[in-house]
């Protein structure tokens, strides 16, 4: 119990030294909404399971209300947070039957395949209340940017970590316990 | 980023490492998170010295390190202390040389030229592997071929007389840096990662105060605190120096030194990339001349044949 707890805030408190600087600065003038915290997503999924997806969607809330932008899509939001990581660690654990090895070129293909299905699935939650609630915003370039938010960073900076997590640092991938973790997948 | 290594589970499992495939992908990713320091920091004034910047976020990066593996540190420190500290000195002298010679040759140069020239390295690299005596294989002189003729594309037509101070500065600097990859490619095998990462950023960060107040004595006075400049140095303190650094140093144990230097240059790529995207605001735009896109391509051309494995590499693998 007291291990889960540690977990826990440790996954509160990467999530928030990823989020809060992003929140604070405006990386891109005119274009703010860059959020690398996004490629927390698959490794909290893989790694911790439906805690770590719970944790990943409930931060997310949690920063819109203390940046002051919780709205009524926050909820949606909230939804799509879980869903994503979710489907990557339902996709692992009953459909490939295998933990992503990561080792070759095929395997990389693979698992980033699997990463931007997740992201337009949640972009595709997101959306349709954006559209409803908010009609003055471009929704399709609301729903491209959800995708590349929650796609590009995990491809490109979350598939390193978990590499650096799992072959060099001796992680286990929880969320995926009991699967073999296949010679050739 | 990599504080969510604090929660690591003890587990008899063997950790076998990651492969050559993998060490180069983590490299690229290094690379990328070297690029975009033109954006972390462009919310920070010119006025404000380089070596305060360097020093506030080494120092930020060594200590969230630290937190997170203090006990793995502690224990590769109390083996042999003097041996790993000197070793984190060297090269910690050496990384706060070639970036003094590189802040000194850029002034010489536009940014794009700038970015082709620090990427000399990669050529210098198997020259000086050569004069250590280790072997350089093929593909090796093959990706440098490429590198170079990328460099000189992107930077002779527009190469002046003037700037041959700025050649001979950044020049020694590749010279230094090729010297200090090697060095921490050895180290890298021999020491572990997290603690040569953690100590050198923090060796840098006293190395820079001596360097910050040595050319701008004014200091902490100086710098312009505010929301947008305390995120960016927390941005560039966990993700360039804690995240990517330690990825550098475990990669590089994988890999060699003349690969890892060649995907280095695939710097030129995002700085070009950067620079078209981005608004004039941010960075100082370059004009995308065919030259430069020349140059770009063999780079391209260069780190590819380094990166793709060759058939024999893959069975060695398996």
């Amino acid at each position: 119990m007291k291990a889960n707890i540690k977990t826990a805030l440790m996954l509160i408190l990467t999530y928030l030294i990823l989020a809060v600087p992003f929140k604070v600065m405006s990386v891109i003038p005119g274009f703010t909404d860059i959020r690398p915290v996004t490629m927390l997503g698959p490794i909290y999924a893989l790694f911790y399971g439906v805690p770590g997806c719970t944790i990943f969607a409930v931060m997310n809330v949690v920063m819109d209300a203390v940046s002051g932008e919780l709205m009524w899509t926050s909820i949606p939001g909230l939804i799509a947070n879980f869903v994503g990581p979710f489907l990557i660690l339902i996709y692992w654990k009953r459909f490939a039957k295998t933990a992503p090895r990561l080792k070759k070129l095929g395997n990389i293909l693979h698992f980033s395949l699997t990463l931007i299905l997740a992201a337009v699935i949640e972009a595709a939650i997101i959306t349709p209340w954006i559209a409803i609630l908010y009609p003055n915003v471009d929704w399709m370039l609301f729903f491209m940017t959800v995708t590349i938010n929650n796609s590009l960073f995990a491809i490109v900076f979350g598939i390193p970590l978990i590499i650096l997590m799992k072959e060099e640092l001796g992680f286990k991938q929880k969320g995926l316990l009991r699967i073999p973790d296949k010679k050739n997948n | 980023m990599p504080i969510i290594l604090l929660v690591k589970t003890k587990s008899n499992d063997i950790i076998r490492g990651m492969n050559s495939f993998q060490a180069n992908l983590c490299l690229l990713c290094v690379t990328l998170c070297w690029s975009t320091e033109v954006i972390i920091f462009s919310v920070i004034p010119d006025s404000v010295s380089p070596f305060a910047t360097t020093c506030i976020t080494s120092l930020v990066g060594a200590l969230l390190i630290f937190l997170i593996f203090r006990k793995r540190i502690i224990d590769e420190v109390s083996g042999n202390p003097k041996k790993i500290l000197l070793r984190c000195l060297l090269l910690g002298i050496m990384n706060c040389a070639y970036n003094l010679l590189y802040l000194f040759g850029l002034k010489y140069f536009d940014v794009s030229s700038g970015a082709f020239t620090f990427s000399m390295t990669a050529v210098v690299i198997p020259v000086i592997l050569l004069t250590m005596r280790q072997k350089v294989d093929l593909k090796t002189w093959l990706s440098a071929g490429f590198v170079f003729i990328g460099i000189l594309l992107a930077i002779a037509p527009t190469a002046s007389v003037g700037q041959t101070m700025g050649i001979i500065f950044v020049g020694l600097g590749c010279i230094i840096r090729a010297v200090y990859i090697v060095i921490l490619n050895k180290y890298a095998n021999e020491n572990d990662p997290v603690t040569l990462s953690s100590l050198l950023s923090g060796i840098v960060s006293i190395l820079s105060v001596g360097l910050w107040f040595a050319f701008d004595p004014s200091g902490f006075g100086k710098i312009p605190w505010n929301d947008q400049i305390i995120a960016s140095l927390a941005i560039y303190s966990f993700v360039i120096v804690a995240f990517a650094q330690t990825l550098n140093i475990f990669a590089q144990k994988k890999s060699t030194p003349a690969n890892a230097t060649i995907i280095y240059s695939t710097e030129i790529i995002f700085s070009t990339i950067w620079g078209v995207m981005l608004p004039a605001s941010m960075i100082d735009k370059t004009p995308l001349t065919l030259w430069i896109i020349l140059g770009v391509v063999m780079v391209v051309i260069g780190n590819l044949i380094t990166i793709i494995p060759s058939h024999r590499e893959l069975q060695d693998e398996s």
